[in-house]
């Protein structure tokens, strides 16, 4: 393309863009709350994802011991379960540290252990944390079968619940997230095609004197990326000042929340808003042009 | 493919048009048009006039038959070369197609900033087919500041100003009076004095008995006649 001819795009762009002032704030603003909406859901998705592997993380087996076993049993026993595979670490509680932990857990109500006097009912234990969640299940059975070993147990209902929970956001978060993209091309296309209905005559006789197509596309593919940068723009500027306000009140309430850090993930999610608006704007006026070029 | 050194810049060899509704538009039709010629094209409405403009310029796609326009092979070009093509032919409708916001001046200089023609060049370029056209002092009007026979004479400026080898009319002088038709007869006359072939569609009878140049008519799809030098030769 020769520097001239882009300078030509360049003004019919900009005088476009003033001609239809209105319509072209009606699409950054369509943008803007198309990409808003999916870069909230890109937020609660990435989040949620993010608590479900962080609790899936700490699932934990524990392992109760016979009662009855030796020091040098329950030594060999914890040999054999650092020995299996994908187990990350295993810790010795003693029955008397097992107590201690229930009695802090009970709080105000210790005096419910009142009437145990001073005997001890509960086991020594190994608490085994294993370097991948779905491992869980099949890992407590294998240990089951360990001489010394009473039983092991673990949250199995919520393991699997929180399994089945991740699935679940994540497809509904990339449904939505297709459609809302979907969507907001259908949106910026009708907008853009206004402007093209407009110049159809125009473009006809761009067609009669031989102008390429890729020459009469080139305005009207620049206005579509200039209207989805705005509006990518805009959106990303309203995700970041509300993540910011959201992560803020989150993390006044509670503390632990898992919420993924700041940085760099405001940083690539600006660029894939930004990048989306631009890829949304190209499409949307490449897809309405293409009827009026047939001629 | 191109083979620009043909004689013949328009050949027709059984050319057949059916439009999607089973409408016969042409019938076999054989036409050779050579370089310089000048060229009526009669027939009442609906005789088959537009379809045969509209092939020229490969708006439509023929249903059968051999179709070359200045050495391009109608059937079998790519439409990536379609810009190359209407770039050597000139056309011309009889609503002038002119665009309302753009002066005289860049109506003209339009047709060559789309084929991206050097600046100076369509300075140039754009006077002189305005003297041509007699319109050198008025490039500054708007075309609803301009009398129809003034706007016709722009939208000849556009069409000669990247100098194709044919100029391509359907029923220019349709929304003219007579003495504003004569005026354009002319300015044709004088581009093609200079070698630039013209095909004109028309049933204007006055005009085309007057030039007594070749005629071809065509009635319900078919050629009826194809006279070197003749007159309109039907009542209108």
């Amino acid at each position: 393309m020769k520097l001239k001819t882009s300078e030509y795009f360049i003004k019919e762009v900009a005088t476009s863009l003033k001609r239809n002032n209105w319509m072209s704030l009606a699409s950054i603003g369509t943008v803007t709350i198309s990409l808003f909406i999916l870069g909230m859901f890109l937020m609660i998705v990435v989040n949620l994802d993010r608590m479900a592997s962080t609790l899936e993380s700490q699932v934990q087996i524990s392992v109760y011991l016979k009662d009855d076993i030796s020091q040098k049993q329950s030594e060999e026993l914890k040999e054999k379960l650092e020995a299996m595979q994908g187990i990350d670490s295993v810790a010795y509680i003693s029955k008397e540290k097992a107590m201690e932990r229930f009695q802090e857990r009970l709080g105000d109500q210790k005096y419910l252990l009142d009437s145990l006097d001073s005997t001890n009912p509960l086991p020594n234990a190994y608490e085994i944390t294993v370097k991948n969640p779905q491992m869980v299940k099949t890992a407590s059975k294998e240990i089951e079968k360990l001489p010394g070993v009473d039983t092991a147990v673990y949250a199995q209902d919520v393991v699997e619940h929180l399994f089945d929970l991740t699935q679940l956001i994540r497809s509904i978060g990339l449904a939505i997230i297709i459609f809302m993209f979907g969507a907001t091309i259908f949106i910026i296309s009708n907008t853009i095609r206004l402007t093209v209905f407009a110049r159809r005559k125009e473009i006809a006789i761009m067609k009669y004197v031989g102008a390429t197509d890729w020459f009469i596309r080139w305005p009207f593919l620049l206005e579509g990326v200039v209207l989805g940068f705005i509006g990518g723009s805009v959106a990303i500027i309203l995700l970041r000042l509300s993540y910011l306000a959201l992560t803020q009140k989150i993390y006044d309430m509670m503390t632990f929340f898992p919420l993924i850090p700041l940085y760099p993930f405001l940083t690539y999610m600006t660029i894939a808003i930004i990048f989306s608006g631009i890829i949304i704007g190209a499409l949307g006026s490449v897809i309405s042009i293409k009827r009026y070029l047939k001629v | 493919m191109k083979s620009p050194n043909e004689i013949n810049i328009i050949k027709m060899k059984d050319i057949s048009m059916v439009y999607d509704n089973g409408a016969i538009a042409l019938d076999k039709v054989n036409i050779n048009i050579t370089r310089g010629e000048f060229v009526f094209i009669v027939g009442t409405s609906g005789a088959g006039k537009s379809t045969f403009i509209k092939l020229l310029l490969r708006e439509i796609l023929p249903t059968s038959g051999l179709l070359v326009v200045n050495g391009y092979n109608i059937n079998n070009m790519s439409t990536r070369e379609l810009p190359y093509l209407r770039r050597s032919l000139g056309v011309i409708f009889q609503d002038y197609r002119l665009l309302p916001n753009k002066t005289v001046y860049e109506n003209v200089a339009f047709a060559m900033r789309v084929i991206e023609s050097p600046r100076r060049l369509i300075l140039r370029s754009v006077n002189s087919v305005l003297d041509i056209v007699g319109l050198r002092e008025k490039y500054k009007c708007f075309p609803s500041q301009l009398s129809g026979g003034e706007q016709q004479r722009v939208a000849i400026a556009r069409a000669i100003v990247n100098n194709p080898s044919v100029i391509i009319a359907d029923e220019p002088t349709g929304n003219l009076d007579p003495e504003t038709s004569w005026e354009i007869m002319d300015i044709f006359q004088r581009i093609n004095a200079v070698g630039t072939t013209i095909v004109m569609a028309t049933h204007d009878k006055t005009i085309v008995d007057t030039m007594q140049k070749r005629v071809i008519a065509i009635e319900n799809g078919r050629i009826i006649r194809d006279e070197a030098s003749g007159g309109y030769g039907y009542e209108t």
